[in-house]
């Protein structure tokens, strides 16, 4: 390994170090502050170590992995939303019985799966960097060992996630038997010149669809989604909702800057009813719902369903728009996740609607900062989803994609209904709060990280040029 | 010697995945539908290992080797949901897991 | 210096942030200065800006401070900048200034409210609005500011919300001026649409090379324009909204409904003119617009009783002035009447707080009576203001921002005889309601004691302003009178494109001084009117309300000339009518559909939700079966 792709790589092995720093640790002293201690420190110093990865890049680490920009500013936020999620975690576990280090452990883990997979250009690093993500993740959302739903939601997501990545790794053995190549770059040129088995190709591709889109919870594979949303403990499912999903979206991007948006007709049409059909499904079924987090959960696939929209439409500056909107749907899906666990209290999770019955009088902060998380989700002007929405618009009539635009819409529509119903609940009187599910101590830490996010959401719906700059340095330097 | 054909192997890879995929859809036992899980992984890592037997390169066998390594993860972690699960519900039955829906 | 031109909105910004965020926390004092110290540095920022203006202006004399842009996607790339030009300037200053003063005024106003900070947040967002809306350098961000200032209102209006009356006013408000605004936004709409910019003086440009004068492209949206200034700034027909306003805080209803919101509208057309060069008609029914309704609210101003509203319908005369100078093309002279008005209306507003605060919010003015021995300096500040209001000759400054409307109201080539008429008449009727109120307040018998006087906070903005009103005219003469024309000669680059039009033949000193003469006989006699019948022998007045048909009169005059009666009939009601009739109505049988469908789709996709893994595990493996057919065998 040369000096350049070690220091390229050093970001990746920093947080694998962080994490075996955090069970050492753990095992000589156990203490929830120092494992968050460390666990942030290891997070500062690979994104540090970005900056010096970013002098040499890009640089091809054997052929599994590639440190380019795009792979170093998708690290930069996977590396973020970890961060914050710790700190949201640090109040969320302090309120509970039972170990806490094990989960600085296993974000770290995931975490350094996430970033794998961001970097990656080859289907077996991608398997291992996915793999580590998940594995990691089925622990993480089975944390709470006492709690059945908890448990029933770490199994739910064992059994489904595994099925998924079955077929991902059966169309990958079948593209390799085909084409002799797991490489990115290799198997989109082989496929170009043909001269293979196209409908072995095809299908496998379909298999391999499968397993990214199992991730990003797209209709049909989006049914475990609520459930696992649920169970969940809150910071475990800000996590799944943003770093996991915001990793599977690099790779898809990658793929899709490697095809060069050469895509077939038919395959567009898929995409396209997909992408409605997410849109319908996610929003239709939140609509009604008295769960926040499930609310929340089909609220997630009903904006990847938008985010499958900047693919389809974005044509030239899909990355970019792509990218927009990815961040600013992980920071509401980061606040809003985020405030239900510091809003949460001891016995019980805040989850039902009712419990934020009259929020706004009791929290005001944690009322206002939600509220603008939630406004940010339907896409109201001067926050970032905003700006998100706005690029979708813009690449759809650009063109011409009425079907689609017209999907936006309408489930903009339908969306508002269900954020303004949370909305509603908190400045309504309060009346029907059940007890047990209010924080009776403030979590500094995370109110704080909170604050941060609103901050960076209302700042990036006034003052997005700078962001956009940036992304575009990124996507358009691959 | 003569080889076996590359799409016999793939072939039977598909059938074991079919298998595994009806065990997980049709057996309700958890334990059941976790060997299931394991078939379905081994049947793609045995086509990878038919696949890299095609071209005469070693990455079909290394991915193998990754495959039956995070396996067995899965199941470790899956065991011990599944431990938990049987403390706290007295049932192996996947079904009666079902405390969220709707 | 003109860098700092982006301080003047971020200030009073900052204060509304900061009293937002921590206004309970910084305690009274703290508030005020806060509230009070944003805008009187944003005021003092915009004196230097002004000062650098005259010594040393820009090239062009306009000034772009492109802040930042919004959004970069594809052709939509809208800046957000601060456009400052002698208009936009004259207005800030009047905004910041006027404001200012009327901030400080409040801290002593307000004092005892338990809102404080909440008062004063929302002034403060207010100031910001209305910078941003005279500011803006592109139609979003005056649209941001136009919004804003109507929200402003309508919490300033309904502050004390606790009686619903105040509440309803507010509603009134919002729901009126919302009639303009839809009208101004379908204006916009075609502007950008048709000319393909979101820029402001770029829309002008090309206005000006592609519409023909008189097109039906330039009618129509001059027209839409017109709609939203009218709504804001309570013309004929939207002005029923504005007396009901005075439900508010008596400084709001200074600051917001009297000395700058209400004018946005004058603004509004002031800044597109070149759109209203290119069509006469709309001019002609800006000019007509102007003159029915100074004298409608002339009128009603006779009957009321109610200090405040005596001065809000003032205000719809007075703006009626403006848009009659518009409406002949006069654009400097409506804005320096603006600015005259928003000195002496201002002051009139304060000074009938002061005595409101010290009579223990009494607003009746046939229960004040006599309070001029009992506050002489409110007294005789309240006098300077009506003066001015009334065009009293030469020493006050309503005098010359009158007399300069009325002069070309009548020799503008878009100026008619009859015009000048309506304002003459005004100027009769103005001046006798202004001393109406003025006799029947302040002379005659005490009614009532003074519980508490005034302190210093509160009468030195009267002060300030009293002085404001007097000299604040003597920058723009007459031509008879020494050809001063410092005002409209600093507003002319601002109005270059009408210069043709400007170019006024001119009609020789005579018949300026006619008009003049006429105008100020107009006005004296009001004055001697007022007098006679509610000072020297108010007797006239009470035999004459025995009779039933004066009573009627009087009560049709009170109602604000019946339009609030007439809409009801006309829209209220029947909507209402409507609405009771057609409870369960076909259209919204269409929505009950709408959501029947989707709860019933909600149900039905929730069913598929059920919570078991292994049917999870079918729904994959069939959406991978479907994914496969579709991509094997397309």
């Amino acid at each position: 390994m040369t000096e350049a792709q070690f220091v390229a790589l050093s970001p990746l092995i920093l947080v694998g170090l962080a994490a075996l720093v955090v069970m050492l640790a753990a095992s000589f002293k156990r203490s929830n502050g120092l494992a968050l201690g460390l666990t942030l420190a290891g997070f500062a110093a690979s994104l540090v170590s970005l900056a010096w990865a970013a002098k040499v890049a890009p640089v091809q680490v054997t052929p599994l992995i590639l440190i380019d920009r795009l792979a170093l500013f998708y690290l930069g936020l996977v590396f973020l939303t970890g961060a914050a999620v710790a700190l949201l975690g640090h109040g969320y576990f302090e309120k509970r019985a039972g170990y806490r280090d094990e989960f600085y452990m296993l974000l770290l883990m995931a975490t350094l799966g996430a970033g794998v997979l961001v970097a990656t250009t080859h289907f077996a690093a991608l398997f291992i960097g996915l793999e580590l993500l998940t594995i990691s993740l089925y622990a993480l959302v089975g944390y709470t060992r006492t709690e059945p739903r908890s448990l029933e939601a770490g199994l739910k997501y064992l059994v489904l996630a595994t099925v998924s990545t079955s077929f991902l790794l059966f169309g990958v053995a079948l593209l390799y038997a085909e084409l002799g190549t797991m490489e990115f770059g290799k198997m989109v040129d082989l496929i170009r010149q043909g001269g293979h088995r196209e409908t072995l190709v095809n299908g496998a591709i379909a298999l391999v669809g499968i397993g990214i889109g199992f991730k990003l919870a797209l209709v049909p594979l989006h049914m475990w989604t609520p459930d696992v949303y649920e169970g969940a403990p809150a910071p475990v499912t800000a996590f799944v909702a943003t770093v996991s999903k915001g990793a599977m979206t690099a790779v898809l991007l990658r793929l899709y800057l490697l095809v060069g948006g050469a895509i077939p007709d038919s395959v567009m049409t898929l995409l396209s009813v997909i992408a409605i059909l997410s849109m319908f499904v996610g929003n239709l079924l939140a609509l009604l719902q008295d769960n926040v987090k499930r609310i929340l959960a089909y609220s997630s696939i009903a904006h990847l369903g938008y985010l499958l929209v900047a693919f389809i439409a974005g044509g030239n500056f899909a990355p970019e728009a792509v990218t927009y909107y990815l961040i600013a749907y992980m920071a509401t899906s980061l606040g809003t996740f985020g405030m239900v666990s510091v809003i949460s209290g001891r016995e019980r999770e805040a989850e039902e609607l009712r419990d934020y019955a009259g929020l706004f009088w009791r929290r005001p902060f944690e009322a206002g900062v939600f509220a603008a998380m939630l406004m940010s989700l339907a896409g109201i002007p001067l926050t970032a989803g905003f700006i998100g929405k706005f690029y979708l618009l813009a690449a759809g009539v650009d063109m011409g994609a009425w079907v689609l635009l017209g999907s936006v819409v309408i489930n903009s529509a339908l969306g508002l209904f269900y954020y303004l119903r949370i909305v509603a609940s908190m400045y309504a009187a309060e009346t029907s709060a059940k007890p047990g599910a209010a924080a009776r101590e403030v979590a500094l830490l995370g109110s704080a990280t909170l604050a941060a996010l609103a901050l960076c959401l209302i700042w990036l719906g006034v003052f997005p040029a700078g962001l956009i700059t940036l992304i575009r340095s990124a996507v358009l330097g691959v | 010697m003569t080889s076996v054909p590359m799409d016999h192997g793939l072939l039977l890879a598909g059938l074991l995945f079919a298998v595994g995929l009806a065990g997980v859809l049709v057996r309700r036992n958890i334990l059941y539908v976790l060997m299931s899980l394991e078939i379905m992984m081994n049947s793609a890592a045995l086509a990878f290992v038919v696949a890299g037997a095609r071209w005469s390169q070693p990455d079909g066998q290394i991915v193998f080797i990754f495959i039956v390594t995070v396996a067995a993860a899965e199941v470790a972690v899956g065991l011990a949901l599944v431990y938990q699960m049987f403390k706290r519900m007295k049932t192996l039955d996947a079904d009666a897991a079902s405390l969220m829906r709707g | 210096m003109l860098d700092l031109l982006w301080l003047i909105p971020a200030l009073p910004l900052a204060g509304f942030l900061v009293l937002l965020f921590a206004g309970e926390k910084l305690g009274k004092s703290g508030v005020a200065w806060v509230g009070a110290g944003s805008v009187g540095i944003s005021a003092l920022i915009a004196g230097l800006l002004k000062w650098t203006f005259l010594t040393s202006p820009p090239e062009g004399h306009h000034f772009t401070q492109a802040l930042w842009t919004w959004l970069d996607v594809g052709a939509f790339k809208p800046e957000i900048a601060l456009y400052l030009d002698p208009l936009s300037l004259v207005m800030t200053l009047v905004v910041t200034g006027v404001g200012f003063l009327i901030h400080l005024y409040s801290v002593g106003y307000m004092h005892d409210d338990e809102d404080y900070s909440r008062f004063f947040a929302c002034m403060n967002l207010f100031v910001f609005a209305m910078l941003i809306l005279v500011l803006a350098d592109n139609l979003l961000l005056l649209y941001v500011g136009w919004e804003g200032v109507g929200l402003c209102s309508y919490l300033l209006i309904g502050f004390w919300y606790k009686d619903p009356a105040n509440c309803k006013a507010a509603q009134k408000a919002f729901i009126v001026t919302r009639v303009g605004d839809t009208a101004m936004a379908l204006g916009f709409f075609l502007l950008v649409t048709q000319l393909g910019t979101l820029q402001v003086q770029d829309l002008l440009e090309r206005a000006a090379t592609r519409w023909e004068p008189g097109s039906g492209m330039a009618l129509a949206t001059a027209l839409l324009l017109l709609g939203g200034a009218v709504g804001k700034s309570g013309q004929l027909p939207l002005q029923t909204w504005l007396p009901d306003a005075m439900a508010g805080p008596t400084p709001v209803s200074a600051l917001i409904h009297a000395a700058t919101m209400v004018t946005a509208g004058v603004y509004l057309i002031a800044r597109t003119y070149v759109i209203y060069t290119l069509a006469p008609a709309a001019m002609a029914a800006v000019a007509v617009v102007g003159a029915l309704t100074l004298l409608i609210a002339g009128l009603a101003a006779f009957a009321q009783s109610d200090i405040k509203r005596v001065l809000a319908y003032s205000t719809i005369s007075q703006i009626g002035y403006m848009f009659l100078a518009l409406g002949v093309g006069a654009w400097s002279a409506a804005m320096f009447h603006f600015m005259t008005h928003a000195f002496f209306k201002a002051l009139l507003f304060l000074a009938a707080g002061s005595v409101i605060y010290a009579l223990h919010h009494e607003q009746n003015i046939f229960k004040m009576g006599g309070i001029r021995k009992q506050l002489p300096l409110t007294y005789r500040t309240f006098l300077i203001g009506a003066s001015s209001l009334a065009a009293i000759p030469f020493i006050t400054s309503g005098f010359y921002s009158k007399d300069a409307i009325l002069y070309q109201a009548f020799t503008s080539e878009h100026g008619h005889f009859l015009l000048w008429l309506a304002g003459a008449l005004g100027a009769l009727m103005t001046s006798a309601y202004t001393f109406r109120m003025v006799f029947i307040a302040f002379f005659g018998e005490p009614k009532t004691h003074v519980h508490h006087k005034p302190g210093w906070v509160m009468n030195f903005p009267l002060l300030a302003l009293a002085f404001l009103s007097t000299v604040g005219g003597f920058i723009e003469l007459p031509h008879f009178m020494g050809h001063a024309q410092f005002f409209a000669d600093f507003m002319a680059p601002s109005f270059a494109h009408a210069a043709g039009h400007a170019a006024e033949a001119h009609h020789g000193a005579g018949l300026e001084i006619g008009l003049m003469v006429v105008a100020m006989a107009l006005g004296l006699g009001g004055i001697a009117a007022a007098y006679v019948l509610f000072l020297a022998k108010p007797e006239i007045i009470e035999e004459k309300m025995k009779s039933e048909g004066n009573r009627k009169l009087h009560a049709f005059l009170f109602s604000g000339l019946g339009f609030d009666k007439l809409y009801d009939t006309l829209f209220v009601n029947p909507y209402c009518w409507i609405a009771r009739v057609n409870k369960r109505d076909i259209v919204d049988l269409g929505y009950s559909f709408l959501a029947a469908v989707g709860m019933l789709v909600h149900f039905l996709l929730g069913l598929t939700v059920t919570g078991r893994v292994r049917w999870y595990a079918a729904g994959i493996a069939a959406g991978c079966l479907i994914l496969m057919s579709v991509m094997v065998f397309t």
